[in-house]
């Protein structure tokens, strides 16, 4: 891999150059919406909110087709490590009753090869009606090697599975956790379970000395057609990704724009957004996408469901929490 | 052993590209042995199938969509269908396997599949698999994971378990020499000076190299228990002292990183500050890498195998596990993969092959 600064480095010298000036301004731009619905429980309830909610949002998926990404890390049913499968099935209905053309459930989990096993552990055979035929392991999928239209990390190419490149709106479903190394996973982060271990490993290593934040920037950048629902009715303190506990929340928080639905998140769990590094690089100039004042808040208010996830203990001191 | 290495068989040539290679598949069942070979085994013909099959399982359409619905915490006893309750298990005798959609061929499960027919006599297939493998090796003597990826990997590794004299003693040859000169990023000298001006002293678990995924990145335990098979094959057919070399640190690689509690998890043996937990896959991967290495880290990885080995319902999981039992003379006679397992990847299909082969005393893996 040839070595040269990041995005991020560069951005790191025009930011002080630019605080040295004095200058620092918002950009104005068309508020993103980002709702934030209570959903107390993994129940029945959860099909008429999702169709709600997404009717809220007028997603039109009319004869477009619709690859739904949820979080799938581990074999343990009974933990919050993987996106629920109700809410999954909930989401796949309410985008076929809104027309689409087709709605496939993809991923391709980091660290465990045996994917199919891995989502029969985590419920989705039971809960998702012919779920093999709806499903694609996205590490095994044909491949498309791809340059990112921004590109903030090392890898000067990414090798994609075409059934995401393909999809006219991926939805990245993950469940909001915190994360030892990035401090929050959420929509964004999400988004790594779309490059394919295949060509990169299990784990996909190759990110990571790439520079686990810059990559999740660049992944963002490749998909631009993209919805989030984050999965908070039961998420992840502690040591998240993996060996964090449960923290319920109650609550799914959707939009279009990743970054506003991920800092939304990030305020919930009373976390500082602008200490999220992959935030900082895809929120446009001057962190826009990040601003309260660029985001037109649904639903909930933030107030009224935040709650402190406690951090891991990798982070823990360097000033994530918000005040 | 596996309930019908015959239609694991058929699996694995009913599902062969015309151009030789084969792609990893997400498999199900498609029909009865009759069914298995007859052109008119589509896709249509699984979908007719799996709705014969599931009976009332419904369309799920627009209209009534909340017909079918599973009770959140009641998924055990839900009407829809699942690997455990569906009409037709996923794995018994005669069923073949189909994928739904055709994917490009790749260098993993071609290797894979080729070895397995090779050593069920299937030589025809076997061989054009050979040949789309031949016609996939990069410049640099390696292999991409698929053809048009620009990057050869581990998979380089699955090839050189081919004999070569099937695969051809000169390409052989290249994929063996690929592998020796191929190291995890931490154990290259410009890491190591870096780290060594930074001031950070090197880890317990990092003094001995393995292998990548891909080069250019860290060592794990499962291309690094591949790459050492591969070599020990090739050990035995032709010994030399930088094979031997190569095949002992990357054993203390290995015996570096198991978890507390026995066994390995993909990486390290602690993850953040943390312990972590051990897979059976890659467990049943680094006990197979080392065969003829006894030990108490060994006894206890052997012991943390011997209980997943009860409890595992993933084919690949329960292939890797039964090799490294099997390696290491553990593995009770009487074994046999569970009835209603099911085998997702053509891999998969391909190694329980392998390892039925080592139950019965053929050594496919070790020359």
């Amino acid at each position: 891999m040839e070595t040269k600064f990041t995005r991020r480095e560069w951005l790191g010298v025009a930011g002080s150059a630019a605080m040295l000036a004095g200058c620092s301004k918002s950009v104005p731009m068309v508020p993103s919406t980002v709702s934030i619905v209570r959903a107390p429980a993994y129940d029945q309830r959860i099909y008429e909110t999702m169709r709600r909610m997404l009717a809220d949002h007028r997603v039109d998926v009319r004869g477009r087709t619709v690859v739904l990404k949820p979080n799938l890390v581990e074999f343990e049913p009974q933990s919050s490590i993987n996106t629920h499968p109700i809410l999954v099935h909930a989401a796949w209905e309410a985008f076929q009753a809104m027309g689409a053309s087709s709605v496939r459930i993809g991923e391709g989990p980091g660290h465990r090869r045996n994917t199919l096993d891995l989502a029969d552990a985590a419920g989705y055979f039971k809960i998702v009606p012919r779920f093999e035929d709806l499903f694609v392991d996205l590490n095994l999928d044909d491949v498309t090697r791809i340059r990112p239209s921004r590109q903030f990390s090392r890898l000067e190419k990414l090798y994609l599975p075409n059934t995401a490149l393909g999809a006219d709106l991926l939805v990245s479903m993950p469940k909001m956790k915190t994360h030892h190394w990035t401090g929050a996973t959420l929509a964004m982060k999400n988004l790594f379970g779309v490059v394919p271990s295949g060509v990169y490993g299990w784990p996909k290593n190759p990110l990571h000395w790439a520079g686990i934040e810059e990559c999740i920037a660049d992944l963002h950048a490749a998909f631009p057609r993209q919805f989030a629902i984050v999965d908070g009715i039961v998420g992840m303190e502690g040591d998240g990704p993996i060996q964090g506990v449960p923290k319920p929340v109650g609550v799914l928080v959707a939009g279009h724009d990743p970054v506003a639905v991920d800092a939304t998140c990030c305020r919930i769990m009373q976390i500082d957004p602008y200490k999220i590094g992959y935030l900082r690089l895809a929120s446009g100039e001057a962190n826009s996408h990040m601003l309260d004042q660029n985001i037109r808040q649904t639903g909930e208010n933030i107030a009224d469901v935040a709650t402190p996830f406690v951090l891991p203990g990798t982070v823990a001191g360097v000033g994530l929490r918000r005040s | 052993m596996s309930p019908d290495s015959s239609g694991l068989i058929d699996t694995l040539l009913s599902n062969q590209n015309p151009d030789g290679g084969w792609p990893y598949c997400s498999l199900r069942a498609s029909g009865s042995p009759n069914a298995s070979r007859s052109p008119n085994a589509s896709s249509g013909t699984t979908a007719k199938l799996l709705a014969d099959a599931r009976g009332s399982v419904g369309s799920h359409d627009c209209e009534e969509p909340r017909k079918n619905r599973p009770q959140a915490g009641e998924a055990g006893e839900t009407a829809c269908p699942t690997s455990e309750n569906a009409d037709f298990p996923p794995a018994v005798k005669g069923v073949v396997f189909r994928q739904s959609t055709q994917g490009r061929s790749w260098t993993e499960p071609t290797a894979y599949a080729a070895l397995a027919l090779l050593a069920a006599g299937e030589t025809g297939a076997a061989r054009k698999g050979l040949e789309w493998i031949r016609s996939a090796e990069r410049p640099d003597g390696g292999w991409p994971p698929q053809i048009g990826i620009d990057e050869s990997t581990w998979v380089t590794a699955v090839v050189a378990l081919l004999p070569p004299e099937e695969l051809g003693p000169a390409v052989h040859a290249r994929a063996i020499a690929w592998l020796l000169a191929t190291y995890g990023k931490e154990s290259s000298f410009d890491y190591r000076l870096r780290q060594w001006l930074l001031g950070n002293s090197r880890p317990a678990d990092q003094q001995f190299p393995g292998w990548p995924w891909v080069p250019g990145a860290a060592a794990w335990v499962g291309p690094t228990s591949l790459a050492i098979l591969a070599l020990e094959k090739e050990s035995r057919r032709k010994p030399s002292p930088e094979i031997q070399k190569r095949i002992e640190c990357g054993r203390r690689f290995l015996l570096a990183r198991t978890c507390g509690e026995g066994g390995w998890n993909h990486g390290s043996s602690r993850a953040a500050g943390y312990e972590s937990r051990p897979y059976p896959e890659t467990t049943g991967m680094a006990l197979a890498a080392l065969r003829g290495v006894a030990g108490p880290k060994v006894d206890r990885a052997l012991a943390v195998a011997r209980g997943f080995l009860d409890a595992c319902r993933s084919a690949d999981a329960l292939n890797w596990l039964r090799l490294g039992l099997l390696t290491h003379g553990r593995l009770p006679e009487s074994f046999c993969p569970p009835p209603r397992l099911a085998y997702r990847t053509l891999p998969e299909a391909s190694l329980a092959l392998l390892v039925d082969g080592g139950q019965r005393g053929r050594e496919f893996f070790w020359g």
